[in-house]
């Protein structure tokens, strides 16, 4: 089981769930869900290669 | 009267909500937000938003199918452990799909007669996906009841 496509399934399904919530247009949506999902598979490599170093 | 006078007094829809919520009469109803809870996705269709409903009920179940694939546990309430009953709250957010899953695990006779601490959530602790099975059930249950909230708020008026 690859860890890292069942991260991107997780967020690809919150960024839309929360495009189609807070944003009523299709270009708000389209926006919103691109930073929601570019942020938390960025965000979540970062976290993870900033704690590379520690035990 | 002139045709003036009669446009100036006929009040717009956004002013008739408003004075609604001022009367405090502008609720949802109790029997639209349970069925948006036990059916995902039925909220918005009964209120006229079917894409979003569409998008809501097939993010749900997809995320409640990958939990279930991934031998996630549905939440239930033990009794040494307050923060189950957080996790019960979560994946009962998930409506027809959580019970659905309880009565497969446990029968209906078994659901009935094990709440709240006899009932099995089905899962492996020892799979490889059982902490990415959880959140995925978790996710999706908090996200139904989202939904819910977010009917509430356009039955309200309060939103598009």
């Amino acid at each position: 089981m690859d860890h890292l496509l069942l991260m991107i399934w997780h967020a690809l399904l919150v960024s839309v769930f929360f495009a189609f919530l807070w944003r009523s247009t299709s270009v708000g949506r389209r926006n919103l869900f691109l930073k929601t999902f570019l942020i938390m598979v960025v965000g979540a490599a970062a976290l993870g290669w900033l704690m590379f170093p520690f035990p | 009267m002139t045709a003036k006078e009669s446009k100036s007094q006929k009040k717009r829809p956004a002013d008739a909500v408003k004075d609604q919520k001022v009367e405090g009469k502008n609720r949802a109803s109790i029997s639209l937000l349970l069925g948006s809870w036990f059916l995902p996705g039925f909220g918005h269709w009964r209120l006229g938003k079917k894409r979003r409903a569409g998008v809501f009920a097939a993010v749900v179940f997809c995320a409640f199918v990958t939990g279930v694939f991934l031998h996630g546990e549905v939440g239930t309430p033990k009794p040494a452990s307050p923060f189950s009953w957080l996790a019960a709250f979560a994946c009962l957010g998930n409506g027809i799909l959580a019970v659905g899953r309880l009565v497969w695990l446990n029968g209906l006779g078994g659901l009935v007669g094990g709440f709240p601490f006899g009932l099995q959530g089905g899962g492996s602790p020892s799979a490889a996906g059982f902490a990415y099975g959880n959140t995925f059930l978790y996710t999706a249950g908090l996200m139904n009841l989202l939904a819910v909230l977010d009917v509430s708020d356009i039955a309200r008026g309060e939103k598009d």
